[in-house]
This record gives C-alpha cells, sequence and structure tokens, in this order.
C-alpha cells in the first residue's frame, strides 16, 4: 500500500514537472511579445526591445524556465521586482516565497492576488453543477440501465443525447431568451457583484443549469452502458432468483459494479468543470477562472498562464490519485494487488 | 468680440454672411483660433447647446453602471483603446474637449489664444482647478505633462501628432541590425513648451499648425498628477469629477463623485464601468436584466435585438472611423497604381455596408476625407465597374489576376467581416485574397510591415490629422509605405490655410491624388451607435466613444 501511494506521489511531481515545462515552451513559440502588447500598438521598436530586456524576454528558453522555476520555489528572489528595472512591479509577499507564480503583465499585479480569487469563482459554479450532475447522471444512467431498449430507456437516452450534443453557447442564449427576456426571473449575466440588485444565487442559476445541461447527459450515457453490463452479468440473475426485489438488486448488488468504471469519469468532470467552463464563463460574463485564462493566452501573460496550467495540472493529477484510491475501494481486486 | 482674438475671425466672419462657409464650418475653425464656443455661437446666430438649461433639471444621486471591456492599464499617457481612456477619463482630464458636434473647447484651460502666424499658442489654465489630493492645478503640472508625452521612452501616441512641430526626429548616429540609421525624437527647441506664470504656458511651434487644440484632446493627453510618475489605479490623483476606489482588469472599475468638482456636475453618487466580456450576447443579457444601466458600443447585430427591449433607447452619430485595405506600393503586385485603381473600383460599397454593419455606415470615396470633416472637398464618384477593373489588371501586366494574402485581425468582428466581403468582391477581378487573421498582440507587430492589410482608423475631427499621421512620407504610423512628394508639399500648404475655401481647393488636389495613386481601398465611414437605459439622462454619445460620466444622470421612478 504504502509503495503504491509512494510510486503514484511520484509520478504525480514527474507529470507536473515535465507539463510545466511543455508549457514554458509553449508559450515561447507563440506569436506577439508580451512588451509590445504591454506598449500598444504605437509604440517604438526602441521602447518595445527596452521592455523586453527589462521583461528579461529574450533570455533562453531554459534559462527563463530555471528561473521560474526558481522563483516559484522560493529559491531565488523575483528578478523582475527589483526596482532597478523600473517595472513598478510590488509583491506585498515579499520578492522570494515558496508559491511565487511571478508577477501577471496583463494584470499588473503578482499572480497570487488575481488567480486565487478566480479559482474560487470558478469552484463556486464548478462545485454547484457537479453536485448536480452527480445524483442525475445516476438516476438517470441506473433508469436506463435496467431495461435496455424499454421505454424508459429510450425516453431517457434521447433526452440525455439531446442535451449532450447543445453546445454551451446555444444552450446559454436558448435559456437567457426564455428566462431573461421572455419571462424576466433571472439576471442575464453574472458578474458577482449586488449592485444591480439581482443577488448572487440568482445570478449562479442559468451557468451551472448550463454546465449541468452539456454535462450531465454524457456521464449518464457512460452509467447506463456500465449498468447494462451488470445486469447481464451471472450474479444478477442468481440474485433476481433469489427472490430480491428490483431495489434490493441494484442497490445491493448492481449498483457498486456498475460504478467502478464511470468513477472515472465522474472525477474527469471536475478538470472540465474547472479549466474547460470558458464557454460558460464567457458568454455569462463569470469573473471564472477560464476567462482569465483566456484573457492571458491572448495577451501573452505567461506567468498566468504558467500559474492557471500547473494548477490544473495539480488538479488532474489529484483527482486521478483519488480515482486510484476510489477503484481500490470499489473493487477488492486491486486491493490485492 | 474680444480685442485679442485673432485676426483672421473677422474674414471668416465675412465669409459665414456671404454664404461661401456653412456655420458648422466657422464654428469650428473660430474656435480652433480660441474664440470661445459662446461667443462663436453667438455670432453664428446660434444658441451654444452646451449652455442650455438641461443641466438644472437632471436628477441627483444614484447608481451608474456601464458595460465596457476593462483591460489593463499601464499608464494614461500610452492609452492606445478608447476603453482604457474611459477609465481614466473620469479621474484625469483634458486641456480642451472636442464635443460631439466636432466644435473644440477649453476643458482646464480658460481659454488660448493663437499668433497671426499659427506658431505661438498660448494657454491660460484656469485658476479654480483642485487635484482631489487638494493641491491647485498649475502651469508646472501642465508642462511635466506635454514634456511628458514629448519623451520617446514613454512612448505615448501623443509623439506621432506633435511631431512636426513641436517634435523633430534626429538620427542618433547609431545603426540598428539592418544598418538603417537609428531615429529618435526630441523637442525642436528648449523653448518649445515654455511656462510663462503660474497659469500660464506657452507653445512655441516650428511650422503652422491649426489643430493645436484639437491634438490636445486626443485620447492619451491626459493632465496627470506629476507625483504619480504615470502610474495609474485606485486612488489615483487627478482633477476630473470622480474618485477611482477600485480597478480590477477584466472585472470593473468602481468610483465614488468628487463633492468639491470644479466643473458641472457629478449627478450621480457613484459610478461603475462592468466589464461583460467578449461575448456579444452578454451585453444584450446584461441590458435585458438591467445589470447595467447601459454600453460603452453596441454594435448593429447588437441594436437589433435590443431594439424590442421597451426600457432601451438607442443612440447613433456618424463618425469619422473607417477601415482601409492598404497596399504597399513597393511591392511587385501592387507597384503598378493601375493595380490599386482596379481594386478600388471592384468594390461594391453599398453592399458591404449592408452584409457588414447592417446599413449602419456611409460609403467613403478612398481618399480618407470624411463629408463631415470641414477641409472635405466633393470629387466625381465612382462606382463598382468589373470591366474597367478588370482592363486596368491586364494593362498593368496581370491579365489573370493574382493571389496576395490580407493581414487582419479577428476583433472587433466587423473587421474581420469587412475583410471577408472585400476578398469576395476581388475575387470577381481575379485577385484572390487569403485572409490571414492574426491575434491582436501579434497584429500589431506586423501593422505596418505587412505588405496588404486591413487596419481600422478612429474618428479624428479634422482630415489632416489622419492624412499626416497615416500617408505623410516617412511618418511613424505611415504603414502604407506611402511616399508622394507632391501630397506632402499639398498637406503642409493645408494644414497652414485658414480659408476654409482656398484649403478645399487644396483638398481636392489631395484627395485625388490619393484616388489616382493612393494606397488605399476605403469601403466605408462607420455610423457608431450604443444603448441605454432611459432612464439615463444628460447622456451624449460621442463620436470616438469617450464615456463621460459626469454628465450623466439617473432618473430615479
Amino acid at each position: 500500500m504504502a509503495i503504491f501511494l509512494a510510486k503514484r506521489l511520484t509520478m504525480m511531481l514527474l507529470t507536473m514537472i515535465a507539463a510545466s515545462f511543455l508549457v514554458f515552451a509553449v508559450c515561447e513559440f507563440t506569436p506577439g511579445s508580451v512588451a509590445r502588447k504591454s506598449l500598444g500598438p504605437f509604440a517604438t521598436q526602441e521602447q518595445v526591445d527596452l521592455l523586453t530586456r527589462k521583461l528579461k524576454a529574450d533570455d533562453p528558453l531554459l534559462v527563463r524556465y530555471g528561473r521560474w522555476a526558481g522563483v516559484l520555489l522560493g529559491v531565488i528572489p523575483d528578478p523582475l521586482q527589483d526596482p532597478d528595472t523600473g517595472l513598478n512591479f510590488k509583491d506585498s509577499r515579499g520578492a522570494q516565497y515558496f508559491g511565487n507564480f511571478g508577477y501577471s503583465t496583463l494584470n499588473k499585479l503578482p499572480v497570487n492576488d488575481v488567480i486565487w480569487d478566480r479559482l474560487g469563482n470558478t469552484a463556486i459554479l464548478g462545485g454547484l453543477a457537479f453536485l448536480l450532475i452527480v445524483p442525475l447522471s445516476i438516476v438517470f444512467g441506473i433508469f436506463s440501465g435496467l431495461k435496455e431498449g424499454g421505454v424508459l430507456d429510450r425516453v431517457l437516452s434521447i433526452v440525455s443525447i439531446t442535451f449532450t450534443s447543445i453546445p454551451e453557447f446555444a444552450s446559454g442564449v436558448f435559456l437567457v431568451t426564455l428566462f431573461v427576456i421572455l419571462w424576466p426571473v433571472l439576471p442575464g449575466t453574472s458578474p458577482l457583484d449586488t449592485g444591480s440588485g439581482w443577488s448572487i444565487p440568482s445570478q449562479l442559476v442559468l451557468p451551472v443549469a448550463v454546465l449541468v445541461i452539456y454535462d450531465f447527459g454524457y456521464v449518464a450515457r457512460m452509467i447506463r452502458v456500465s449498468m447494462i453490463g451488470v445486469m447481464e452479468k451471472p450474479y444478477i440473475r442468481t440474485a433476481v432468483l433469489k427472490g430480491m426485489t428490483t431495489r434490493q438488486v441494484v442497490l445491493g448488488h448492481a449498483l457498486r459494479n456498475a460504478m467502478i468504471a464511470p468513477f472515472t469519469v465522474l472525477l474527469l468532470q471536475i478538470n472540465f468543470l474547472i479549466s474547460g467552463v470558458v464557454v460558460t464563463e464567457l458568454v455569462f460574463a463569470y469573473p471564472g477562472f477560464g476567462r482569465l485564462l483566456l484573457d492571458a493566452s491572448l495577451f501573452g501573460d505567461i506567468a498566468t498562464i504558467e500559474a492557471a496550467t500547473l494548477i490544473t495540472v495539480a488538479i488532474a493529477v489529484v483527482t486521478q490519485f483519488i480515482g486510484d484510491i476510489g477503484y481500490m475501494l470499489l473493487d477488492p481486486r486491486i486491493r490485492l494487488r | 468680440m474680444d480685442k485679442k482674438s485673432h485676426p483672421y475671425i473677422p474674414t471668416l466672419l465675412g465669409q459665414l454672411n456671404e454664404g461661401a462657409i456653412s456655420r458648422r464650418d466657422f464654428l469650428r475653425r473660430s474656435t480652433l483660433l480660441g474664440l470661445s464656443a459662446t461667443a462663436a455661437y453667438a455670432m453664428a446666430g446660434m444658441v451654444d447647446p452646451s449652455t442650455s438649461a438641461k443641466a438644472e433639471n437632471l436628477p441627483k444621486g444614484g447608481n451608474l453602471r456601464i458595460g465596457m471591456r476593462c483591460m489593463e492599464i499601464k499608464d494614461p499617457h500610452l492609452a492606445d483603446f478608447a476603453e482604457k481612456s474611459n477609465v481614466v477619463r473620469q479621474v484625469c482630464e483634458y486641456l480642451t474637449i472636442t464635443d460631439r458636434n466636432n466644435i473644440t473647447h477649453p476643458y482646464l484651460l480658460e481659454k488660448w489664444d493663437v499668433s497671426d502666424d499659427l506658431k505661438t499658442w498660448t494657454l491660460h489654465i484656469r485658476k479654480d482647478v483642485k487635484w482631489r489630493k487638494g493641491r491647485p492645478l498649475t502651469a508646472d503640472d501642465v508642462v511635466w505633462n506635454l514634456k511628458r508625452v514629448c519623451d520617446p521612452k514613454v512612448g505615448s501616441s501623443m509623439l506621432g501628432l506633435f511631431t512636426g512641430y513641436l517634435v523633430e526626429e534626429f538620427a542618433t548616429g547609431e545603426k540598428d541590425d539592418k544598418g538603417n540609421p537609428k531615429k529618435s525624437s526630441r523637442l525642436w527647441s528648449e523653448k518649445a513648451i515654455e511656462k510663462v506664470d503660474d497659469h500660464t504656458v506657452r507653445l512655441n511651434t516650428s511650422s503652422p499648425q491649426i489643430a493645436v487644440a484639437e491634438h490636445l484632446f486626443h485620447y492619451p493627453m491626459f493632465i496627470l498628477d506629476p507625483e504619480e510618475n504615470g502610474s495609474f489605479g485606485a486612488g489615483a490623483n487627478g482633477t476630473g469629477p470622480f474618485e477611482i476606489v477600485e480597478y480590477t482588469v477584466g472585472k470593473g472599475a468602481k468610483y465614488k463623485a468628487r463633492t468639491d468638482y470644479w466643473g458641472d456636475g457629478p449627478y450621480v453618487d457613484t459610478f461603475e464601468f462592468v466589464d461583460l466580456g467578449d461575448s456579444p450576447g452578454a451585453g444584450i443579457a446584461a441590458m435585458a436584466s438591467k445589470q447595467v444601466d447601459g454600453l460603452s458600443e453596441a454594435d448593429a447585430v447588437q441594436i437589433n435585438s435590443m431594439k424590442a427591449f421597451p426600457h432601451v433607447a438607442v443612440y447613433k452619430v456618424e463618425t469619422t472611423q473607417t477601415i482601409v485595405a492598404r497596399m504597399h506600393p513597393d511591392v511587385d503586385q501592387f507597384k503598378d497604381k493601375r493595380v490599386r485603381q482596379a481594386m478600388r473600383h471592384a468594390i461594391d460599397r453599398d453592399k458591404v455596408i449592408q452584409t457588414v454593419l447592417l446599413g449602419a455606415g456611409t460609403p467613403a470615396e478612398d481618399h480618407h476625407v470624411a463629408p463631415s470633416h470641414p477641409e472635405y472637398a466633393a470629387l466625381p464618384k465612382y462606382g463598382r465597374d468589373i470591366d474597367k477593373a478588370k482592363k486596368l489588371l491586364a494593362d498593368a501586366g496581370f491579365p489573370d489576376g493574382f493571389e496576395y494574402d490580407m493581414v487582419t485581425r479577428p476583433d472587433p468582428i466587423w473587421e474581420l467581416n469587412t475583410a471577408q466581403a472585400l476578398a469576395e468582391q476581388f475575387k470577381d477581378i481575379g485577385i484572390k485574397v487569403n485572409i490571414k487573421s492574426l491575434p491582436s498582440a501579434q497584429y500589431w507587430e506586423v501593422w505596418t510591415d505587412a505588405p496588404f492589410s486591413l487596419t481600422a482608423w478612429g474618428h479624428r475631427p479634422l482630415a489632416i490629422m489622419t492624412l499626416g499621421l497615416a500617408y505623410r512620407s516617412n511618418a511613424a504610423w505611415n504603414e502604407s509605405h506611402f511616399s508622394n512628394a507632391e501630397f506632402d508639399t499639398l498637406l503642409t500648404q493645408a494644414e497652414g490655410i485658414l480659408d476654409p475655401k482656398e484649403r478645399s481647393k487644396v483638398m481636392a488636389k489631395i484627395e485625388s491624388i490619393m484616388q489616382d495613386e493612393g494606397p488605399i481601398v476605403q469601403p466605408f465611414w462607420r455610423i457608431f451607435s450604443t444603448v441605454m437605459d432611459k432612464k439615463v439622462k444628460g447622456f451624449d454619445l460621442h463620436p470616438s466613444q469617450y464615456i463621460f460620466a459626469h454628465n450623466y444622470a439617473v432618473a430615479t421612478a
């Protein structure tokens, strides 16, 4: 068990190092320089070169990666905060501390001041959606899978497939048309402030609904397939023949086995709900992590992209780790190995 | 009339009375020469709209929220988007202001005087203006700001406007990577910007320039507190009507009204910009659920969807904002002027306006001078003529046309749509245009280097401003590499001519040079539009998308 955990943790670390380097290298080849973007289109080349030197953006890739990693681990102070550069970059935490993601050139703030609020907002959005997606997809999946090809299965399958096929921007517009324009009971955007008189919970309804509509059908389909497979197993037949009620068969024998495969799929939804919600956040002007990542990418704000990607990768490997442990609990055969 | 007013004003008045120039021409020209708007309107037999009694009827109090993108602001003197300047505009002010009718008034100035030769501009600063932090505004503050934007290390686009009369270019003696001599800029003389006394500043220019007062309202020309050295954010000092209390990129800005503001207003207690992101649907949804009271800009498509909302009022204004497909006359395909002419004859302007702007535009004439510019001279119009265009192409040595890449950017969407509409029409004369849409960051890297590109140009009240910036040989923003000695001479001549009739004769020559051998295909002038909740009072749509929140009020019921 300890070896298993140690192996997993080492893999997690290696994955994150590799991912961080890859992202850094990819940023290297993106078009447009941060200096040009910061100074605007009408700055002279002389000014652009000067800022590029100040930002140390013309050092070799490995040097910049090494510097970034050193700053992140708190081994060296962030050179951009040196007052001599004249960049006026200040971090209230100081220039050298563990977890220093550097300075966002887009926001002119330390990345740590920008990213956590946005991540929190997205976590609220994603968390609420997840809380609805899990029970809804399990219920849909079980009822569909109980009797493959039955009327209930067909109806639920049509609903799931239809909802999954509607892209988020389309369902967003449908919902806004229905609940904001035709029957004005909800706000059309979610800037998460109450200045307009709409409460924060009311602003969350539509974006959460869009995510649930988009996502639950897919997970339900996964559970359905798994359920069908399990319901054909001999031990289910035995249980039925023993005279157990359907309820007992499903809850006592089928569900646990049917959940093994979809369990990973469910956990993968956490990743989607953190980093894949860009469209929903855009449609509802939601100040979340996805929009931050989009703006940072368009601007070429490398420090923010790096931090955001690293956090996303961290979330992915952690959920994967939880997935592995979850497998062990659900499937005794894995525990034996 | 004030004894000290410019000696040319009586001539202008004479021309107005003879019917030689329009009232609008008279107003614009006489105010530029330092005549107050009230006096100018009175002489023209009109009522100055800015002095009408509307201000007293405006309700007081409340909060106003306007939806607008909130981008990073590095330094107000570097503002390069109207949106960025709107964030600063509520806090810091300008020396002059050009209103929606293109009339320029004093703002932080009491008035200005111009010498007869248009080379000495005396700026009289208001004595009742105080910074929010308590200190009075002085000539030192103004001199510091004017000198700062002239420093090439700062990188303000004001440098381009001032080049030629306050700033000169010089060779540094060094060479760049390609071996070309490096150039830099400096004030043309030690005395170019001169403090006369605590409330007077004098600009001594190297050549006559009529547009000085309008240049002082170019959007980065904010008067900032020298102590803050160009930084801007929550709590920034300013002479303006609001204090900025919160600013978050991508989220919004919050302002609190100053109680000791020197001018009229503000009427609202608090004001906010709310960032609704890039999705055009978000603006519509936010207006529908009354989460914002207005938008800083709404395009034709958005307006169409909002027309049905009973609480929404639509505002429109004609502008000189435009887009040009410009070619480098130094590449093989565009070298022959007949190719450029052929491309101008390939365009059906009305169709482009219908498809791209849903009709919200007026046809342009390929010379970047708009009918609303005072110096506009009407030339014979021409429409789409495929046969003529094909013949011109064949004569130029391209009987089968050619293929070329056109660089543009994807945002705002009307720019990309224009590229597509033009490409379709160029196809009919055998020119296959491949659209290369670059992200803005990359686009601005190459905007002057790409041989063929589509570029949007903002609203400017005088055509000579844009022509000087964009088409004068070797000008910093001369993206088309156009160089024509006769054009340059005529333009310099036009900049110094006060008589509108005389100037229009010169402009006719300039315009025909542009139509004959100029580097651009210019499809339209854009009508600018936006929406406000009907409860917003005192709103006036400025053709440059500028928001002046202290003029607006919110009706409570």
